[in-house]
């Protein structure tokens, strides 16, 4: 931050918080009283208030939720006002923050989701926030490390986890009692192997309810099969752009999808998994988590929830959205930014945001928090989703870095799963695919990480 | 093409009439010329570079693009997709369109109501008819399974089968655009002079005779029309797939448009996404290009 | 005779009589039967998307689906309507589409008055260079409009959603057809009054050809109404926002979405739509028959 802007007062807060930092780092976990509260002052010496605007996608009952955290920090401090801006979905909102770029017409923060942000990365339109960070007295040891590690890149953090989500194993409780199973997702795909027959309902030779339902490619079918690659101990990539698709391991999960709906015939792919789901034309599903509210309250029966089965290892992705400050803006502006992401996912706004909205707790103290607790009680379904989140696992380059593979892995699954091709010979190709869309994501990475 | 100007006294000077045609068509042209030439013009520059929107170079690359997008079988396949979907969904427009006028053409009561039914998908938003007919395909609930099991049918999985999707997005979009030709058909029908018809009865033609003698050719101008403005929709109808299919299963149901989007929106590819768009905007040309020479040349009269 | 025979038999020819020749019974039969089948197999999707803005959220997942909803509610109104400042919306959609739609019709005339009548070397070039406009895809004209839009300053302003659209393509082609096919008596007559070429357009021309005019306003409104993805890219704020974005504001990015309401507020867009629809039919019946029919 420049001089030019730096009042006492500001001074005084940055002393305190570099204490407080310190405090903190011995301590590891930092309980919640320790954040500040309200914002920092960030005061230019006109005294006038910082304006900034805020790129999101989040519209609906989550759009409200956005809106009420926007207005809990413009009330709880009167040097910056935010202003919310609705830019369509995550892709829609990408889009514009490109051409915004290119216009000079950008926001101070924006909501870039997790196959997004690292394009903005590489071409250097976003900044490193470590040292703001310190700057606002964000503690980033009190994050979720599996969700904050995923916005680092050489030890620097760009992207800062807001509205996080992972899939969850989805189970119709009724038919499930029905079947005489016992009330939990299963352990393990072996396990589920074995009640599958059950789950299903067959008249004649069509299946009228499968035991399981997979997405198709346009509802992010190689997000659900991220986790299930590492279950067989195989992945898309790694971390340096490899593709393995074509690995023993990744071709055995495959291979799996493939006989659920094929050879063991107990699974549908569907283009939109809910609505089988909630109708009972399936018994089960793996889908996200930002989902488990909207789906229990609309079933017209008992929604369970369990981890994802495992296989040899447990496996299971992170996925939603993060906020990121672009690099081009004044410094000023910069640090209000960072002051609107403080609060925003301080321990309590983080919990707020939670059980608002389905997506999870970022913050490792937020879990305590008394009404966080209580909200446990309430509802057990969302705290096995907590649970499973230390267990999550950023996802490989190939879905998220290499742009547009998520639809490549997807295109390559429905070939796999409806069309019944061999894995190998899919993957095959794919990998190829990936390999040569992955050609200009690393000549920019080479530029800019060396 | 005829030209019928009309010679006025006054404009006898034909630089002072010249002028007159640049104050009138001038603002439609500068319009276009800042917002869809330059962008045509902008993209046909990006065909020829490598760039992905956001880095500050943009290296010339001769015609690699070209060939990237003609040697990738992907494409052809989508090429093919176009195809299908352009013919199947004119050609159904224009054939069922047809049909439907013809029946709903006698004086029958209500028929302004069915006229206004079935014109109102022409004003629903696109979004909005993807997700009502995703209801309607599912094959486990929907209501067409409902129906096909009245008659003992069963329903193809519609979106999901490799086979059934293309099907699927044409009937969508022909039920969306249907009323379109239907009312253009109607409007042509009550155009047909009624003295051809007792002419033709006169020498003693049938009902066939004389659909085929007289109703056929009065619609030729219609079927003309229609079939210029169709194809151009045709061509570029992105929403319906979007929404229901997102150019799936695999790429099924993937055309040029969608193609279009998946490279310059998705994979930011300029490069590529500028061929797709060049190739799609020559390909619209040229078939208009024969269209209008035989619409001007064959369809004039009356 | 009253203009509105007027310019029925000069534009689209003779009125049919409609019972002036028997039909057969069978035809007629069947003519109904085949309204009925349109109206079915037509209306269906509408009847859902109606019934659908009647239903609880439960509801709307439910297998098999209700065909009329078990406890009707009118509920999804009014929380669509308080789901976003809807009020402004149709006020920015209003502004929007009737001065974008103006542009156009006046435009369109003039565009399609001066390839009709006069003058000009290469005026089928221009034609087709204006034709052209109708080939150009969408997608491959918001970046650099953004970027154009940007430098104008007009970012989140209503001339920033109009401007872009103001010129028209479809409606030049669809008049120019129009005009062509007025009978040359009346325009002669009118420059045997001394009328100029200006006076010819607004007194003649226009008049004369009013139901095609009015049948591409209609074409032209649908399509400014309907517009979502140039006003989403190129507004910010709520207050700038038009109806198809709200309809959008409605759905949640992820989880399930309540269907119910978004229906509810999808009737918002069509039905002020569907009223001009029905009470301009007849215009745009002889409308596009005078653009079509006689090329």
């Amino acid at each position: 931050m420049s001089q030019r802007f730096m009042t006492r007062r500001e001074m005084l807060k940055l002393m305190t918080v570099g204490g407080g930092a310190a405090v903190l780092a011995a301590c590891g976990t930092a309980p919640a009283a320790q954040e500040p509260t309200s914002a920092p002052a960030v005061v230019s010496e006109t005294g006038s208030t910082v304006n900034l605007t805020y790129w999101g996608s989040y519209s609906g009952g989550l759009g409200e939720a956005e809106t009420a955290l926007v207005e809990k920090f413009n009330g709880s401090q009167d040097e910056i006002v935010v202003e919310y801006q609705f830019q369509g979905s995550y892709e829609d909102t990408a889009q514009k923050f490109t051409a915004g770029l290119q216009a000079d017409t950008i926001p101070e923060v924006v909501l870039l989701s997790d196959v997004w942000w690292f394009t903005f990365y590489v071409a250097g339109a976003i900044s490193p926030l470590d040292d703001l960070a310190a700057q606002t007295g964000l503690d980033l040891t009190d994050f979720e490390p599996v969700l904050l590690n995923e916005g680092n890149r050489q030890g620097v953090n760009y992207w800062i986890p807001f509205g996080r989500s992972t899939p969850l194993f989805y189970y119709n409780k009724d038919i499930w009692a029905e079947a005489g199973l016992e009330d939990r997702a299963p352990a393990n795909w072996a396990e589920f192997i074995e009640w599958a027959p059950q789950l299903v309902q067959k008249e004649g030779d069509t299946m009228t309810r499968a035991a399981f339902v997979h997405p198709n490619s346009a509802s992010y079918i190689a997000w659900l099969f991220q986790g299930v690659t590492w279950q067989f101990g195989g992945q898309y990539s790694l971390d340096d752009f490899t593709m393995t698709m074509t690995d023993e391991n990744t071709l055995r999960g495959a291979q799996f999808y493939q006989d659920t709906a094929n050879s063991l015939g107990w699974a549908l792919l569907a283009s939109d998994i809910s609505q089988e789901f909630l109708g009972g034309t399936a018994a089960s599903m793996m889908a996200s988590t930002g989902g488990l509210r909207s789906i229990s309250e609309t079933a017209s029966f008992e929604v369970g929830v369990g981890f994802l089965p495992e296989e040899t290892y447990f496996g299971c992705p992170t996925g939603g959205a993060g906020l990121a400050i672009p690099s081009s803006i004044p410094d000023e502006k910069k640090l209000a930014a960072m002051q609107y992401i403080t609060y925003v996912t301080n321990p309590e706004n983080a919990g707020f945001w939670a059980r608002e909205t389905g997506y999870m707790p970022t913050r490792i103290s937020a879990k305590q928090l008394p009404e966080m607790v209580q909200f446990f009680e309430e509802n057990p379904n969302f705290k096995t989703a907590v649970d499973q989140l230390p267990k999550t696992r950023a996802q490989d380059a190939a879905r998220v870095y290499v742009r547009n593979g998520d639809q490549i892995i997807g295109k390559g699954l429905e070939r796999i799963v409806v069309n019944n091709e061999a894995p190998a010979t899919v993957f095959a190709e794919i990998n190829d695919e990936l390999t040569k869309a992955a050609e200009p994501i690393l000549e920019d990475l080479k530029a800019i990480e060396g | 093409m005829t030209s019928r100007a009309i010679s006025f006294p006054w404009t006898k000077r034909k630089h002072r009439e010249w002028l007159l045609f640049g104050l009138l068509v001038g603002p439609n042209l500068a319009l276009f010329s800042i917002f869809t030439y330059w962008p045509l013009i902008y993209n046909f520059y990006l065909s020829f570079v490598r760039w992905n929107f956001l880095r500050p170079t943009k290296p010339w690359v001769w015609f690699n693009n070209y060939i990237d997008t003609f040697t990738d079988a992907k494409f052809w396949e989508i090429m093919g997709n176009t195809l299908v979907f352009t013919v199947a969904t004119v050609g159904g427009t224009l054939l069922l369109g047809l049909l439907l006028a013809l029946l709903i053409n006698q004086p029958l009561r209500f028929r302004d109501g069915a006229r206004a039914i079935v014109f109102s998908p022409v004003v629903m938003s696109g979004a909005v008819v993807a997700v009502v007919w995703s209801y309607i395909f599912d094959p486990r609930y929907g209501l067409l399974d409902q129906i096909l099991g009245w008659v003992g049918l069963n329903s193809p999985d519609w979106l999901v089968d490799p086979f059934w999707a293309m099907p699927a997005v044409i009937i969508v979009y022909i039920w969306k655009n249907i009323g379109y030709a239907v009312v253009i058909y109607l409007a042509g029908l009550q155009g047909i002079p009624r003295d051809l018809y007792e002419a033709a009865r006169v020498d003693g033609a049938g009902a066939w005779a004389q659909f085929w003698n007289v109703t056929l050719p009065g619609l030729s101008p219609v079927a003309f029309f229609l079939s210029v403005t169709s194809i151009l929709t045709s061509f570029q109808s992105f929403d319906i797939i979007k929404v229901l299919t997102n150019g799936g299963p695999v790429n099924a149901t993937s055309t040029l448009i969608l193609f279009l989007y998946e490279l310059g929106f998705v994979s930011y590819d300029a490069g590529e996404a500028g061929v797709v768009a060049m190739v799609l905007f020559t390909i619209m040309f040229i078939l208009t290009l024969i269209q209008l020479r035989y619409l001007e040349r064959q369809v004039s009269y009356g | 005779m009253t203009t509105r025979e007027f310019e029925y038999e000069t534009v689209v020819g003779p009125a049919p009589r409609a019972d002036a020749r028997p039909r057969p019974r069978a035809m007629r039969w069947l003519g109904y039967l085949a309204m009925i089948g349109v109206v079915i197999v037509i209306g269906l999707p509408i009847y859902w998307t109606l019934i659908g803005s009647f239903k609880l959220y439960n509801e709307i997942y439910r297998v098999p689906p209700t065909w009329f909803p078990l406890e009707p509610t009118w509920q999804n109104f009014p929380d669509a309507w308080n789901a976003a400042p809807f009020g402004r919306y149709y006020i920015n959609s209003i502004i929007v589409t009737a001065l974008g739609s103006l542009s156009e019709v006046a435009l369109a005339i003039m565009s399609a008055y001066a390839l009709a009548f006069v003058r000009f070397p290469g005026k089928n070039y221009v034609f087709i260079i204006l034709l052209s406009a109708l080939m150009i895809p969408v997608e491959i004209t918001i970046i650099p409009n953004y970027l154009t839009i940007a430098r104008l300053g007009w970012i989140n302003t209503y001339q920033g959603i109009i401007v872009p659209g103001a010129a028209i393509a479809y409606g030049t082609f669809l008049l120019r057809q129009a005009f062509k096919a007025l009978p040359y008596e009346v325009l002669e007559a009118a420059r045997v009054d001394g009328a100029g070429h200006l006076r010819t357009m607004t007194s003649v021309v226009a008049p004369m050809a009013q139901p095609a005019i009015v049948t591409m306003a209609l074409l032209s409104l649908v399509a400014k109404w309907n517009d979502f993805l140039w006003p989403l890219i190129v507004t910010n704020t709520a207050d700038m926002r038009t109806l198809p974005i709200g309809i959008f504001w409605l759905r949640d990015q992820e989880g399930l979405v309540n269907w119910g309401v978004v229906m509810a507020g999808s009737l918002f867009l069509i039905v002020p739509v569907m009223i001009g629809f029905i009470w301009a039919q007849r215009y745009i019946v002889d409308g596009i028959a005078a653009g079509a029919v006689k090329g």
